[in-house]
């Protein structure tokens, strides 16, 4: 989340569309409904009318895999009806950046793709720039190759017309809600987005959000309260856990994970930190070095030094161009190419798309270490349907971990905060918690190489002293990753004594001289003790609920990301009355001439862009300050399917053209070839649009839900929703057992026949959804009756995240 | 650790309550005496963080201090400014999780070609598991890749998990599976 | 000062946190359950179940409406089920609050006539024939805590607190809701310590939302008879009142 949860009471608007925040996240309502109250207007947009929906202003049907029609058309609107907050989008957004001659967009295809790599060449996309390589711009928007022209041009062809027939939404519901929401592109009102999985595992999941972002730049909505883009996260530390990067191309902080091409620790940070000559754009991550040499640092302590690049060899570096995520991962488990697996606290059997083939790659394994507080699908999956354990070799471990209130530590939440929380009782009979048993495995290791080994040195060398009195300390880790000052130090005319915390990012240094395991976590655990420990419920001065001094967040502790752009040009809140930060320096003459920002922690505390008599500042610095020109980005240079999100089909789809350009799906979809790999669309056997969700009572893959009775009781079997049209004309009842069927997979499930589906009209035809949670699994319940759905969700993905595409595929329904 | 449970209501007549009804021959004292004793009174209290979404709620957790030292209740944190004492069915259900006859409480290992669990030591495990990693690790181990560039990886051994750790495990586990040379390292975040 | 609970349907979300944390702070066992093509679970109260978030699809005004009612005992100021069983030993009032109290002696007598007394159908029996239902979390609110369902409930539709601060609050938020929903409306608020507020005919929630709904409220003849052999009883109601 840009925002956090309780800053959603701040808006005048609020679209909950590809999430479903009343099931999923339903304290997330506190904040929803005290919007409402204030005259908020509740906007759910979904397949199927939930528990969102019965709370909402505004329900709106939509087909699963359409989003960025939808948004698309909203962006249309708010152009043509010029709802966008000018000021905003000339100044602080990349609308003005003049784009270079060879970009072009036709027949689907944007300029420089590859068909056989099924890529771009994205220098086709490339800025303009003038002689010191700044970008060139049009401030007045009206450059023919100005991003903001080619925006207008590119959404030319989202018309309500079309948008209704691509998603199946009637046209007044579309433009009732273009209008109410685009109406927040006024200064003082906001809108904010609600968004989760039901927007990432798409094969176009990235433009799907990229669209919602380009809207919320348009309106003016980022870094203001009440707005943002709002990634509402599904597990109580996937933003903790992301953060520090258990994640193939990530390094903790978002470094990148090394390319092999990049042979030496001066190659890597070259590599990865960008230049820019533009004396306005902050580009914070021109300190890519200090953060990475710090994270060095900290895992190879006094061992990474100047002479051995810090340790850069001992970590692994992936090949250019390879992508090794989750679907590779197991795509090379299924080839045999993975011995050993280590699933830790996770039930891949139940949680990957397409489980099928997880599960039978799993027999490819010589071992598996399954750490888990439940016996799961993963663990036992030798012994799951259609295994026979006589033919299975794997060795498997499954090692007892404690549960959360068993243990201290902290976790991160969806609006970023870090909060710690405390040991209540002690592990149930002999299990541990995770720190003690990765500390415990980790000294094994170190042991056994110390006899010898295959480059043993990152092993060995690892700092590992975590331990106080033979437990695992999580305060030690936790200041760990805060960082310290290794030698005495002075920054910025402060002395800073050797074994002292560092108390921002600001203060690492890339010569080896402060550690950090995390720089976005520096400022976490300082000298003033454990941030994330903090429990004081004092508001900020401006009101709007940011508790800056209960638990902390990052970075440092700023509650509001892009809060610079929540201000006017000379510091002025946008909107008076909910403002986030203030410029409070003293002016002379029509100058400012001291420096003070009240409110939230300022996105870098540079004076205002100008001055209150007009003039414009060169001290200043543009308010998006992690991206390269400091510019909120309309024009997305980056991704790999484009600089503008394009409506493409789901890989399976009902339809068989796309209303919009020649290309019937996403051209540079991850997709994968083995035999188990099956893809229908467009097939008459599987006619029916189906999509996966969760639900309230349950929980990811079910396994700390599932095992519950109070939860099971509330729902206690795979269920499969269904229009009554539907069920009539398969001849189904309510409360009927039926078979779900992909081409890849199939699974029993109890008919849930309710109005709150209701069949699309797209194209002139009549077009079904249905959709099941994805919870269950076969080891519990204990009668194996309920499966996973992930055995009929295909493996194909984003060409960016490569997340599966588990929202929108095609299905059968047979009665029993 | 100290938290502030706030007193939501002032009840003054609860020990008149009684007489009226004694006075007719009555006797609810027992009742009464049942209904007016909280069975938190002397559990220890800490506080935590729900395991399930990522709202981040706070809640009490009521730890029994005398005889098995087990979960007793678990509530919303009505101190914690997010949720302010709320909870939803998952995170009122927390209790069960920890308290649940279905936990795992052993290390077990599942030999090849087996059809069953066997119970094993901490010891014996983590020893085990180790020399796995130690023999799939050496024998697999790339210094460098096709084009001669220096990797120093292993690609046949993969780590998928978990947002269920806490940050500070999350980030001795990265950096062990990292210093093993693991590429495959992945977890919900992607899926 | 009688307390009282304010349950706002209009915004409840069906979370059924407030089912869970009854059970949880009663310690009372799950049910064995299955899915009969509705969310709603148990299907109904019972003996081990205080509480139900009943769940009905209905068409209003051209509208789909997801309909959510969290069902529990009323704890009816006049208590046709307490009237009914003459005993205060087994059902009694708890004066300080209001709440109708149903203690392990309710074994002794005849559930059947106390259920058919509720004009809600909320008490039922375990196999040895004692009653259960909602206790109003009256350790808690003895000790200043709210019930668990009131304390849970994230989408801010239940409140709990003295009687004329509840009625105040339900009055002010039907008079808000009351422009929009004009059939919207708090049942039997002046005969009950749990005030519901409803967008539509109560009726569209489910039988028993309202009293007489089911059948008329009219005591049943066992429960004249009983008062007739329950002096005490009724001197007791006179006392107290």
């Amino acid at each position: 989340m840009t925002n956090h949860w309780i800053d959603i009471q701040n808006s005048d608007c609020i679209l909950i569309m590809g999430s479903n925040a009343a099931e999923n996240h339903p304290v997330s309502f506190r904040y929803v409904t005290e919007a409402q109250r204030r005259g908020a207007t509740l906007i759910s947009v979904d397949p199927r009318f939930t528990r969102t929906s019965s709370r909402a202003d505004i329900y709106a049907p939509i087909r699963s895999g359409t989003d960025i029609a939808f948004l698309g058309g909203l962006i249309k609107y708010i152009l043509d009806n010029k709802r966008y907050h000018k000021t905003y989008v000339a100044n602080y957004t990349n609308a003005a950046f003049i784009v270079n001659k060879n970009f072009g967009f036709k027949d689907g295809l944007f300029a420089g793709y590859d068909p056989k790599k099924r890529a771009y060449d994205k220098s086709k996309w490339a800025f303009e720039t003038d002689s010191r390589g700044v970008p060139k711009t049009d401030r007045s928007l009206k450059h023919g190759r100005c991003v903001f022209q080619l925006l207008k041009k590119h959404y030319k062809r989202y018309d309500l017309k079309t948008v209704s027939k691509i998603t199946g939404t009637p046209e007044d519901l579309l433009k009732k809600i273009y209008a109410v929401y685009s109406a927040t592109g006024r200064p003082d009102k906001a809108a904010t987005i609600m968004y989760a999985m039901g927007w990432t595992q798409h094969t176009t999941g990235v433009q799907n959000i990229r669209a919602m972002a380009m809207i919320q730049l348009l309106l003016g909505n980022m870094g203001v309260a009440g707005g943002g883009v709002n990634a509402l996260r599904g597990e109580s530390n996937v933003q903790g856990s992301t953060d520090h990067c258990l994640l193939w191309h990530i390094w903790p902080g978002y470094l990148k994970t090394p390319r092999a091409s990049n042979d030496s620790l001066k190659a890597y940070n070259r590599k990865w930190t960008p230049v820019s000559k533009d004396p306005l754009s902050a580009n914070w991550w021109q300190n890519y070095p200090k953060y990475s040499v710090s994270l060095l640092k900290s895992f190879f302590g006094a061992k990474a030094t100047a002479a051995n690049q810090f340790g850069y060899h001992w970590l692994p570096k992936v090949d250019d161009g390879k992508a090794y995520s989750w679907l590779d991962l197991f795509d090379a488990m299924y080839v045999g190419k993975i011995k050993g697996l280590f699933a830790w606290g996770q039930n891949p059997a139940c949680s990957g798309a397409n489980a099928g083939k997880n599960r039978k790659a799993m027999a490819n394994l010589d071992w598996m270490v399954n750490v888990n507080i439940f016996d799961n699908e993963t663990g036992s999956f030798w012994k799951g349907p259609g295994m026979d354990p006589s033919f299975i070799k794997t060795e498997v471990f499954m090692l007892p971990a404690a549960v959360s209130v068993e243990k201290e530590g902290s976790i991160t939440n969806s609006g970023r905060w870090m909060q710690w929380r405390y040991q209540g009782p002690r592990p149930l009979g002999d299990s541990r918690p995770d720190g003690d048993i990765i500390m415990a495995l980790g000294e094994r290791l170190k042991k056994v190489y110390a006899r010898g080994g295959v480059f043993p040195g990152p092993i060995l060398n690892l700092k590992w002293d975590y331990l106080t009195d033979g437990r695992y300390d999580p305060h030690k880790v936790a200041r760990e990753i805060n960082g310290y000052f290794l030698r005495d130090v002075t920054v910025k005319g402060k002395v800073f004594k050797k074994g002292t915390l560092v108390p921002s990012f600001a203060y690492l240094q890339a010569d080896g001289s402060t550690s950090s395991g995390n720089w976005l976590y520096c400022n976490s655990y300082t000298e003033k003790g454990n941030m994330a420990a903090r429990r004081s419920t004092k508001d900020a001065a401006n009101g709007i609920g940011l508790y800056p001094q209960f638990a902390w967040c990052w970075p440092v502790n700023r509650r509001i990301i892009y809060n610079r752009a929540s201000v006017d040009l000379q510091g002025k809140p946008w909107n008076p009355k909910r403002w986030v930060i203030r410029f409070d320096g003293k002016a002379q003459n029509g100058k400012y001439v001291s420096k003070k920002w009240v409110g939230d922690v300022p996105d870098g505390g540079w004076y205002p862009m100008q001055n209150p008599d007009g003039s414009m500042r060169k001290d200043s610095r543009y308010p998006f300050i992690m991206r390269k020109h400091g510019h909120g980005q309309i024009f997305g240079p980056g991704r790999a399917d484009g600089p503008f999100p394009e409506h493409y089909e789901p890989l399976e789809s009902p339809v068989k053209k796309n209303p919009l350009n020649k290309q019937l799906t996403n051209p540079t979809a991850a997709v994968y070839h083995r035999d188990i790999d099956r893809f229908a669309s467009g097939d008459a056997r599987f006619p029916i649009v189906c999509t996966t969700y969760r639900v309230t009572e349950h929980w990811q893959t079910g396994l700390m839900t599932r095992t519950q009775p109070w939860l099971m009781e509330l729902q206690p079997q795979v269920f499969v929703e269904m229009s009554p049209q539907l069920a009539k004309s398969l001849g189904i009842e309510n409360g009927q057992r039926v078979k779900v069927a992909s081409v890849r997979g199939a699974l029993e499930a109890t008919a849930v026949v309710t109005r709150r589906f209701q069949p699309f009209r797209v194209a002139g035809k009549t077009i079904h959804q249905v959709g099941l949670p994805w919870h269950f699994g076969w080891r519990w319940p204990e009668s194996g009756s309920e499966e996973s759905a992930n055995l009929l969700t295909p493996s194909a993905g984003d060409p960016n995240t490569r997340i599966p595409e588990t929202k929108a595929f095609m299905v059968n329904i047979e009665k029993i | 650790m100290r938290v502030n449970r706030r007193q939501f209501l002032q009840l003054g007549g609860a020990a008149a309550i009684g007489v009226s009804v004694c006075r007719l021959g009555f006797d609810l004292k027992p009742v009464k005496a049942h209904a007016q004793m909280l069975k938190t009174k002397y559990a220890k209290e800490t506080s935590t963080i729900c395991c399930y979404c990522a709202v981040g709620c706070g809640a009490i957790v009521h730890t029994s201090r005398a005889g098995d030292g087990r979960v007793m209740n678990v509530e919303g944190d009505p101190d914690h400014v997010i949720n302010r004492g709320n909870l939803c069915s998952k995170g009122a259900a927390i209790k069960q999780l920890a308290e649940n006859e279905k936990r795992l409480t052993r290390p077990l290992y599942r030999a090849p070609y087996s059809k069953q669990w066997k119970e094993v030591s901490w010891d014996w495990a983590l020893e085990t598991i180790a020399k796995r990693v130690k023999a799939t690790r050496d024998a697999t181990f790339a210094h460098r890749n096709g084009k001669g560039q220096v990797v120093n990886r292993t690609t046949a051994i993969a780590s998928v998990g978990s947002a269920a750790l806490d940050n500070e495990e999350c980030w001795i586990y990265q950096a062990l599976m990292r210093a093993l040379g693991l590429v495959y390292i992945e977890h919900q975040a992607r899926i | 000062m009688a307390k009282a609970f304010f349950i706002d349907t209009s915004l409840c979300m069906a979370c059924r946190g407030c089912q869970v944390a009854c059970k949880q702070w009663h310690d009372l066992p799950a049910e064995e359950t299955t899915n009969r093509g509705s969310y709603q679970n148990p299907p109904d109260l019972s003996f081990d179940t205080y509480k139900v978030v009943r769940m009905t699809e209905v068409v209003e005004g051209g509208r789909l409406r997801w309909l959510f009612f969290p069902e529990q005992c009323r704890h009816c100021l006049e208590a046709p089920c307490l009237e009914a069983a003459g005993d205060p030993g087994a059902i009694y009032r708890d004066d300080a609050t209001g709440a109708i109290i149903y203690t392990a002696e309710t074994r002794q007598l005849d559930a059947d006539a106390i259920i058919e007394a509720c004009p809600y159908n909320v008490p039922r029996k375990a196999p040895d024939g004692t009653l259960a239902k909602c206790d109003f979390c009256i350790d808690r609110v003895h000790n200043g805590l709210e019930p668990a369902c009131v304390k849970t409930c994230p989408a801010g539709a239940m409140h709990f607190g003295d009687r004329d601060f509840i009625l105040a609050m339900a009055g002010k938020r039907l008079a808000e809701v009351k422009k929009n929903y004009p059939e919207a409306g708090l049942i039997d608020a002046d005969e009950v310590s749990v005030i519901y507020l409803v967008l539509y005919a109560p009726a569209r929630y489910y039988q028993n939302a309202m009293a007489g709904l089911r059948r008329p409220a009219a005591m049943t003849r066992k429960v004249a008879l009983q008062r007739m052999v329950s002096p005490l009883r009724r001197m007791m109601n006179a006392l107290g009142g």
